[in-house]
């Protein structure tokens, strides 16, 4: 039963609501990244959360343990992809053999979306396996847009580019983060994956108003937030994914939330992995901010199916 | 990438100083991460490498590996390939083989956990083919199935770490292994006798049943023969080692 709720979850029934979903927005709800530690509890407890992030590359590989929890995972699951190694602002060749690569396992998975970072991550046919951030101004700006492009193009669909955290600024940018991202998804006609903790880390370590970044982000291209925990250093924050959740990077949400309305939400976790449950646990908190802010009605006690409630 | 790989400091006049941090503590945020990261990969893939090297001198392998090997790859997956080699070549690590051969096990290991998946030749897909139609049979491993050759006694120094004791100075001690992931997709490996070894490299050539029973008659009485195919056989099914075809 729990198979097929999830595998037709939809939007949550909005009764009564403040904010509407947007009709042409895709929503699935309040998803987890899907981490190797938590493989063999997702199949065995079937947790009661609508869909699972995961991280393409993790699963660029032949067979064996991963491909099969991963398949195992999906029939049960919605899932969406997210990439690390597009480079989309690197001045390298578009890697054509990594995108056949995410080609081959979106036509495996069958993800709601893909997405990857505004970013780039090396030069030179060398990988920093970072995300490293881009100078925003017009000659960058058309770089991505013309990749952006031509990486739609070749995957026969739309993308969702996330902001990074970052802890420098080029002298050669003349613009806003906000305004770069918005017109790379308004010349690219792509997707936006608004990572809420990234906009935190970054107000921080450059002295700007996360209030100003969310209202500078165009409504209409959100399709995704992500949540994730930082560690603060005091003079500067950096953007770690090995603590829960920050109690300003909530209130942001409530904030993304209020311009945004509801947006499908996932934790990031990647390192200090708590067990499943604790996860399960932060995500009620998003999910009852969300209620709290959208009025959607959504039960959130454990246990209780929260994709089939209408 | 300069900056990240060499110290290269020229992005540095493309940086502004912001608010109580400088530029360079901001640079070194990114350099910091890469070293780590990559560090970090080294030591998961392979742990018990960093065991019997121990912090320092696993500190100076990555450091060097590092150096000389940036990454290629999309995926952390493959950042370590060539670190066998690597140590194959590179002092002080080259004066102790032994090194190089762990760090050539652990590989494998990976290789053999994350290969393509095949269906398995079982028991009962044996008992289907005809008894007259088996000296024509051949058969083909599936794809997780690896064979190493040791010339130190590099796999019982892996065995001794990964069980939490201490291993026997390094030794010669030539010897063969087969590695594979089984039916529950764990990685398993055992050592390879002579005669074994030798009807792996006849499948791997594509030679018959009976093939191999001619050369299981080269050291073995005619009437035992047919009893000892039937072992090595039972047990490679038994083991998942061979695909269907």
């Amino acid at each position: 039963m729990h198979k097929e709720d999830h595998k037709g979850a939809k939007a949550p029934s909005v009764h009564s609501s403040k904010t509407a979903i947007p009709t042409d927005t895709p929503y699935l709800g309040f998803g987890l990244g899907l981490r190797t530690d938590h493989f063999h509890d997702v199949l065995q407890q079937k947790p009661a959360l609508d869909w699972f992030e995961v991280v393409s590359e993790n699963f660029m590989v032949d067979g064996g343990k991963p491909k099969y929890y991963l398949h195992a995972i999906r029939e049960r699951y919605p899932m969406v992809m997210h990439g690390v190694s597009l480079s989309i602002g690197s001045t390298d060749p578009i890697n054509y053999d990594y995108l056949r690569k995410l080609k081959v396992l979106a036509n495996e998975l069958q993800p709601e979306w893909l997405s990857d970072h505004l970013c780039w991550t090396g030069a030179h046919q060398t990988n920093s396996h970072d995300l490293l951030p881009l100078p925003y101004n017009e000659e960058a700006l058309s770089h991505v847009v013309d990749r952006v492009s031509a990486v739609q193009d070749f995957l026969g669909r739309q993308i969702l580019l996330e902001n990074v955290s970052s802890y420098i600024t080029y002298k050669e940018s003349v613009m806003t983060e906000w305004d770069f991202l918005n017109e790379v998804a308004a010349r690219a006609d792509c997707h936006i994956l608004l990572d809420i903790n990234n906009i935190y880390v970054s107000a921080r370590n450059h002295d700007f108003s996360c209030r100003d970044y969310l209202n500078g982000i165009a409504e209409n291209r959100v399709r995704q937030f992500h949540l994730a925990g930082h560690s603060d250093y005091g003079d500067y924050v950096i953007d770690t994914h090995d603590h829960d959740v920050a109690d300003p990077v909530w209130d942001l949400y409530r904030e993304a939330l209020k311009r945004f309305g509801l947006i499908s939400t996932m934790i990031e976790r990647d390192d200090n992995i708590p067990p499943l449950e604790d996860l399960l646990a932060e995500l009620d908190v998003a999910r009852r901010i969300a209620n709290e802010v959208c009025n959607f009605d959504q039960p959130i006690t454990p246990g209780n199916d929260t994709a089939n409630h209408g | 990438m300069g900056f990240l790989t060499a110290s290269d400091g020229r992005i540095s006049e493309h940086v502004i100083d912001q608010g109580n941090i400088d530029k360079s503590t901001r640079l070194n945020i990114y350099k910091n991460a890469y070293e780590t990261r990559l560090k970090e990969v080294i030591d998961t893939d392979h742990n018990v490498l960093s065991f019997y090297l121990g912090d320092e001198l696993f500190d100076e392998m990555v450091s060097v590996f590092r150096q000389q090997h940036p990454s290629h790859n999309t995926s952390l997956r493959n950042y370590a390939d060539q670190l066998p080699q690597f140590l194959k070549e590179t002092l002080p690590f080259s004066e102790h083989p032994i090194i190089s051969e762990i760090a050539t096990f652990e590989r494998l290991l990976m290789t053999a956990f994350d290969s393509q998946d095949a269906t398995r030749f079982c028991q009962d897909d044996l008992h289907v083919v005809p008894t007259e139609n088996w000296p024509e049979l051949t058969f083909k491993f599936h794809p997780s199935v690896q064979v190493f050759y040791s010339k130190w006694n590099s796999v019982e120094s892996w065995q001794a770490l990964k069980s939490e004791k201490i291993p026997e100075p390094a030794n010669r001690l030539s010897n063969c292994w087969l590695l594979w992931r089984n039916e529950e997709r764990l990685t398993e490996f055992r050592s390879l006798n002579e005669e074994e070894l030798s009807l792996i490299k006849l499948i791997v050539a594509g030679s018959s049943f009976s093939t191999l029973c001619e050369q299981l008659l080269q050291k073995n009485d005619e009437k035992d023969v047919p009893a000892l195919a039937l072992n090595y056989l039972s047990g490679w099914l038994n083991d998942g080692i061979l695909r269907n075809i």
